[in-house]
């Protein structure tokens, strides 16, 4: 029963991490309709760029994470603008294509870069956790989860409440909309893929504390993100924090009971079956 | 004559609205049947309903005898229903010989498997709606009014017993509509019998044998198009009650 | 050009193609086994996705299945290629049917990662299953013939080549194209849209098995993660755009240009060769979207005007 519990603590830290991971990929997808399959990337990128600011300038992890949203979502505006923009209108094939080619330079430069070799942030707090009766929960991976969930809720206010917030779910709907608010559409695209990018930022920087990063885990993140992003489907930010949780929750007990390796069997799997039985999401309107 | 298609109570819900809300009605072999409504009725979904691409919430379609309802919609085309969409949506990217062509490689019965032979048949299609001379062009080159022809022309090629028209008059000047009006009484004299859904009150009128109002979903009439369209409750749902 | 000019110039380039191992080195020869098997698979899935518009990025693990046949027929069961390619086959072509019908539901986006997520079930669930070596891999008795493998993996690009070529003549094809171009209006016509997607992707799924299965007795080595990687899927997919899916010789084209590129960008440039590929990918996307074929049809009359109006088309 305690390892249960355990398990199930573990499943919902990872789950918070898993959101905002997600949040950034659902945002492009629900507003821009593209697929990013470069999101794993810059979620790697955001790692490095946090690893980089303790490792060289000694800026604690979590209080580097401004620094990291700031320059990640620069990074997305300008991609967004400079490459993205020129594609917007064509198909499906194209828009999977061009952000894979993305993905492959990115991960590329990076091992250029930074080596194949893994790195981890190291704070001295790292070893730290608190016990709750027979649970163990570590600090970070608590401190993780809370900060992922707080700027998932924000990000949801954001939205909701802002101006700017407003013009970009009016586009989801339709791109005339922006008009309507007086921004101008690719500006607006441009944000909007910037925001995306700068939370990829944000849990590259709290992943990177609470596990090992290398050049080459991206395509294994944009292919969580995908599921949670489907799972929680994209019309709510909110959804990915459910989305989150259930995948967070499942690869944790599929782990348990089945085995290390059906971790991602679990992941996966659940996708698949959440897409066959509910396209549009367990949260997601019905079609 | 005997009945080509019956409608037996049938409706149709979506998420909170009811479409179709329990109409019957027969429509018998050889005759242009017209359905009138205004914009929303749900003549659009009475159309899916019959050709397949909607099921009904409830309630029997028959198609010579025999019910359909429970059949996807390329087992009723085989049977012979064929269909054009208000919102034409060709097969953008082949030439508008090919779009006409699938309809006869597949369609009524089994169609042909030789293509050859399809893309003659389709020829013929495409003259009879006058359109021959667009016939190597991406059907998406064409305009309002030809892509109109079009989806008749790839109706007919199905050779079907039962042709639905969903709105082939709308946005067509005078002259277009006295020519579809021809193209579809050519039809019907070749044996085809015909639903035709439309807004222009006046060509309807003229090209059908009855008449079916629909109303927020609902059959209010259904008779002679001259009876039909002097009916109280009719002027009333077209007009507004004011004018009444 | 008459259908006979051109019929006489693919069996020439064939001829050609075929002759390769007589006066070509060894490494040109392994060369063109992984571009011939590289080939095949873009072929595939131009199958599925040139011809039918779905995405599929599961026909990697069709791949994965037919390397596995063979695998295991060779290694645990002892018994000759053929019949591992045979099982390998079957194995790729019951998955298609079994996933296609649920999976095919779905569209666009859906569709494409919904494939994807299978493929890494597969993988999962092979890596764990001792009849499949589990992670370990198998190592499938060596066969020093290039040649053979060289000639073995033309002719099942020459046969899917023709499959498709024969797919634009068909009744079968045709429908295949109405339902890429508008699946409700194939139904309405009298297409058995569920029936013909599932054979499509079933028939796919037939060659990238089987090319599979050459890949494995060739390498003499198969573990889930080199069976079943998706870049591999990313790649055929990549080359097919590239050269033009939904069209005969497209994905053919592309195979071979691409492969060339990588090729000699990673004997020139070793450390960046990947980095290149993908920049390659991103300015083909963006001044090239419907790939060499289309370029070939319009060139001619736009000239260089024919990068700009692709992106002017495309932006916002």
């Amino acid at each position: 029963m305690d390892l249960l519990a355990q398990v199930l603590i573990n499943g919902i830290l990872l789950g918070g991490l898993y959101a905002i991971m997600a949040l950034g990929l659902a945002l492009v997808w629900g507003v821009l309709n593209i697929v990013n399959l470069a999101h794993g990337a810059f979620i790697m990128l955001g790692a490095y760029l946090a690893w980089h600011l303790y490792h060289y300038l000694g800026i604690d992890p979590f209080l580097g994470l401004p620094i990291t949203a700031i320059v990640m979502f620069g990074v997305g505006y300008a991609v967004q603008r400079g490459i993205l923009n020129l594609i917007v209108r064509a198909p499906m094939f194209n828009t999977l294509l061009i952000t894979f080619g993305i993905e492959v330079v990115l991960t590329y430069l990076a091992q250029l870069a930074f080596s194949a070799d893994f790195r981890t942030i190291n704070p001295s707090y790292a070893g730290s956790n608190i016990a709750v009766g027979p649970v163990v929960i570590p600090t970070v991976r608590l401190a993780a989860f809370g900060v992922a969930i707080a700027l998932t809720v924000a990000m949801w206010l954001f939205l909701l409440r802002t101006k700017l917030g407003r013009a970009i779910r009016a586009t989801a709907q339709n791109l005339v909309a922006a008009r309507l608010y007086g921004v101008e559409p690719r500006h607006l695209y441009a944000m909007t893929f910037g925001i995306g990018i700068g939370l990829a930022g944000v849990a590259g920087g709290l992943y990177g504390t609470v596990s090992q990063i290398n050049p080459y885990i991206g395509a294994t993140l944009t292919a969580k993100c995908f599921a949670i992003a489907i799972i929680g489907g994209l019309d709510n930010p909110l959804g990915v924090i459910v989305g989150g949780l259930v995948l967070g929750i499942i690869e944790s007990l599929a782990i348990l009971y089945i085995g290390a390796t059906f971790g991602d069997v679990a992941s996966f799997g659940v996708l698949v079956l959440v897409l066959i039985v509910r396209p549009s999401g367990l949260l997601g309107r019905t079609a | 004559m005997s009945a080509i298609l019956e409608i037996d109570h049938v409706t149709r819900r979506f998420a909170g609205l009811i479409a179709v809300n329990d109409v019957s009605f027969t429509l018998n072999e050889g005759e242009i049947l017209g359905v009138i409504g205004p914009n929303g009725a749900g003549k659009t979904t009475l159309v899916s309903l019959i050709s397949g691409t909607l099921a009904p919430s409830s309630g029997d379609i028959r198609f010579q005898g025999h019910s359909i309802t429970a059949l996807p919609a390329f087992r009723r085309a085989r049977l012979g229903i064929g269909r054009t969409f208000q919102i034409m949506r060709p097969f953008p990217g082949l030439s508008v010989l090919d779009n006409v062509a699938v309809g006869a490689l597949f369609g009524h019965g089994k169609g042909t498997s030789d293509l050859e032979e399809a893309r003659k048949k389709a020829r013929r299609h495409l003259e009879f709606v006058g359109l021959d001379r667009f016939a190597d062009q991406r059907a998406d080159e064409l305009g309002g009014p030809g892509r109109k022809r079009l989806e008749l022309a790839k109706a007919l090629a199905m050779e079907p017993k039962l042709l639905l028209c969903d709105e082939v008059m709308a946005g067509l000047n005078h002259v277009e509509i006295d020519e579809v009006i021809d193209v579809i009484r050519k039809v019907r004299d070749s044996g085809i019998t015909i639903l035709v859904i439309e807004h222009v009150i006046k060509a309807i009128k003229s090209l059908s044998d009855r008449l079916l109002v629909i109303h927020h979903g609902e059959k209010i009439a259904d008779g002679e198009p001259d009876a039909v369209l002097s009916d109280k409750t009719v002027v009333e749902a077209y007009l507004g009650k004011r004018r009444a | 050009m008459s259908i006979w000019t051109r019929i006489a110039i693919a069996v020439v380039i064939v001829a050609i193609l075929a002759a390769l191992p007589w006066f070509g080195s060894d490494v040109v020869v392994q060369f063109g086994i992984s571009t011939l098997i590289l080939a095949v698979l873009a072929q595939g899935w131009n199958i599925i996705g040139g011809y039918t518009g779905y995405a599929s990025f599961g026909n990697s693990t069709f791949f994965g299945l037919g390397a596995y046949g063979v695998a295991i027929a060779m290694v645990q069961w002892h018994l000759p290629f053929w019949v591992g390619m045979v099982f390998g086959a079957a194995m790729a072509v019951a998955f298609a049917i079994l996933l296609g019908l649920p999976v095919l539901r779905l569209k666009g986006h859906y569709f494409a990662i919904a494939t994807l997520a299978l493929a890494q079930v597969v993988a999962a669930i092979v890596s764990n299953i001792p009849l499949f070596g589990q992670n370990i891999g198998l190592v499938l008795p060596p066969l020093n013939n290039d040649a053979m493998f060289y000639e073995l993996a033309l002719a099942l690009l020459v046969a899917a080549t023709l499959t498709v070529a024969w797919l634009t003549r068909s009744r079968f094809g045709f429908g295949l194209i109405a339902i890429r171009e508008n699946e409700e209006g194939a139904a309405v016509m009298g297409v058995n849209t569920t029936l013909y997607k599932v054979m499509a992707f079933a028939l796919s799924g037939l060659f990238s098995a089987l090319a599979g299965g050459i890949q494995a007795y060739w390498i003499t080595f198969l573990d889930p993660a080199s069976a079943f990687d998706i870049s591999l899927n990313v790649k055929m997919i990549i080359m097919a755009v590239f050269g033009g899916p939904g069209t005969i010789f497209g994905p053919v084209v592309g195979a071979f240009v691409l492969s060339a590129i990588s090729e000699v960008l990673s004997s020139e440039i070793t450390s960046v060769a990947g980095l290149f590929f993908g920049i390659v990918v991103v300015a083909a996307v963006v001044l090239m979207p419907r790939g060499l074929a289309d370029i070939i049809r319009h060139f001619r009359t736009s000239g260089w005007r024919y990068f700009i109006q692709n992106v002017k088309a495309h932006r916002i």
